[in-house]
């Protein structure tokens, strides 16, 4: 069955062969005057007062080690799924029993916080610039006469 | 020497070699034609579902547009930022668009697979051969090793590109493609389950097998149906964050990261990159419908016999996802970040697993011959069971949410 194999060769090679013409055909077509802006990184036009982060968030490495468990779960699956038949309800059991295994230490990672992401509910949080006594009734500023000290018309001017 | 110790090539081998190299060519040259009319498709379509015009100036309906465009980016000015990795920068594109091209050669583009003897053997200048570039025996497998492979790509192109928009752009990719990878798995496995074999070619046999039939209505052998539909949904949330799709393209989300992971590649670098994006939208189109939908075997109906109406019904059951990818971009709104993470690890990979282990339990009843209470004793414990896990899971999540306002309100005082 190597044979099959070989259609995908044919088609790699041809692949990478159509990337490579393209940028040599680039690299004769195209203009080529780089200035120092071009070449800089892009931020939207204003220049990078910092250089770019090599460090990231360890929740991204966190979601990549908690990937590799379950993409070995899944590689175990796949036999498996081939050969269940000769593997009868002893399989079955075994299967389940590590995926109750993996399962398990998975709901741990996430009882301990490992993919809590993204914003909270709103909580309120005590501000020093707003009294605490504000209300509707205090800051919104009524439109009319009432209220305001200027006697309201009795009705004689009508 | 490989094809020497190949039975295969044994016998005519240079006519064998160029039906071999005939179907690699046509593989290649139609991928590179249905990139172009997708774009167009889906510029067109999103402008009619937005209520403008689109591209009209280029070709009949705008068609060449995209060659058009393809033909400008030839032109346009190619820049290596002075920051970039330029051995990683120049290695991303490529990394991106050869495993696109490579995914579709497994996948069965036609052949007749109705009636009894229905194997999808083409005959091509007196050579039989299946309508797939390649039926490699891992099959399905090559498609994840591909997938896998892609996002390399991403990531090296983000991290070679020295700027912080692309860096974030990949970091945030990788993150995503892996944890639906992981989903897609395991829908992948609940279709293995059924097939018992990883060839694509067994899986469309499989699928024209007769189903049931209710009275004179049959109802074909589909995976969509026999798995049960929950793996059908969780692939294609999951094949649309894979492919970094609306609304699930928080990868190039234009507000925040400019434009993602390529955000630093100009010319034919970012058709490149751009090609490959809409090539992959393809080739997910075709593999769902392989895995799902029966692929080249469509239900017998009144239609004529032949190998081509295989490649009719084909391309009809593409061209509805086709249609609904960009459906979901016209439609759907862009996910947050933590919701995208929310749905990948905490509702499809536990409802994925709980499915495969049920489809397992069921198979395994199949073949032992257990009785109709026994099935039922099965599912019913097994489901109850999974009441149990979700209530654990459930718990976990809640735990974690309440330690984290707690620190937060510690922290504010």
């Amino acid at each position: 069955m190597l044979g099959q194999y070989l259609p995908l060769l044919a088609l790699l090679l041809l692949a990478a062969a159509f990337a490579a013409g393209s940028f040599i055909a680039s690299g004769l077509l195209a203009p080529r005057n780089p200035s120092l802006a071009k070449r800089a990184a892009y931020e939207c036009g204003i220049v990078p007062s910092r250089e770019t982060p090599e460090r990231f968030p360890v929740r991204f490495f966190l979601v990549a080690m908690i990937f590799i468990v379950f993409d070995i779960e899944i590689i175990f699956f796949y036999p498996y799924a081939v050969a269940f038949g000769g593997l009868g309800v002893f399989g079955l059991v075994l299967i389940m029993v590590f995926t109750f295994a993996v399962f398990e230490s998975f709901v741990y990672l996430i009882g301990n916080g490992a993919l809590e992401w993204g914003p909270l509910k709103q909580v309120a949080r005590p501000s020093g610039a707003v009294s605490p006594d504000r209300t509707v009734e205090t800051t919104i500023r009524r439109v009319g006469l009432e209220d305001r000290g200027i006697p309201a018309d009795d009705g004689q001017a009508a | 020497m490989i094809l020497g110790l190949d039975p295969l090539y044994v016998g005519d081998f240079m006519g064998d070699l160029l039906v071999t190299l005939l179907k690699v060519v046509v593989a290649f040259v139609f991928l590179l034609i249905s990139v172009m009319l997708m774009v167009w498709f889906e510029r067109k379509l999103i402008s009619d579902m937005q209520n403008r015009i689109g591209p009209s100036i280029a070709g009949p309906w705008g068609i060449l547009q995209t060659l058009a465009d393809g033909i400008k980016l030839f032109f346009k000015e190619d820049l290596v930022p002075d920051n970039a990795d330029r051995f990683a920068f120049k290695l991303a594109p490529y990394l991106s668009l050869v495993p696109a091209f490579l995914v579709f050669a497994v996948v069965p583009l036609g052949g007749d697979f109705n009636g009894d003897d229905g194997d999808g053997v083409v005959t091509m200048f007196g050579h039989d051969t299946f309508l797939q570039v390649a039926d490699p025996p891992m099959g399905i497998l090559f498609f994840l090793a591909m997938s896998s492979i892609a996002i390399y790509g991403v990531m090296l192109a983000g991290w070679g590109s020295g700027s912080k928009y692309p860096l974030l752009g990949s970091v945030r990719a990788s993150a995503q493609m892996v944890s639906y990878e992981a989903a897609l798995g395991l829908a992948i496995a609940a279709v293995v389950l059924q097939t018992g074999s990883l060839s694509t070619h067994d899986m469309v046999l499989d699928q024209a097998a007769p189903g049931f039939s209710l009275g004179a209505f049959g109802i074909p052998n589909w995976n969509i149906i026999v798995t049960g539909f929950v793996p059908f949904v969780v692939f294609l949330i999951a094949g649309t964050a894979e492919l970094n799709r609306p609304p699930f393209d928080l990868v190039e989300a234009e507000q925040e990261l400019v434009g993602g992971f390529h955000t630093e590649y100009s010319s034919i670098r970012f058709a490149l990159f751009f090609l490959a994006e809409f090539m992959n939208t393809i080739t997910m189109s075709a593999v769902i419908v392989t895995l799902f939908l029966g692929g080249p075997a469509g239900p017998a109906l009144f239609l004529p016999e032949g190998w081509w109406i295989g490649t009719v019904w084909f391309f009809l059951k593409l061209f509805i996802f086709l249609f609904m990818f960009v459906w979901f971009r016209a439609t759907l709104p862009r996910f947050r970040y933590d919701q995208l993470m929310d749905l990948g690890w905490k509702l499809l990979i536990p409802l994925s697993l709980a499915w495969f282990i049920m489809l397992a339990g069921l198979r395994v009843g199949d073949s032992e011959n257990w009785s109709t209470t026994k099935t039922y004793a099965f599912v019913l414990g097994f489901m109850a069971f999974c009441g149990l896990m979700a209530t654990l899971l459930t718990a976990a999540i809640n735990t974690a949410r309440s330690e984290r306002i707690k620190a937060m309100e510690d922290a504010n005082g």
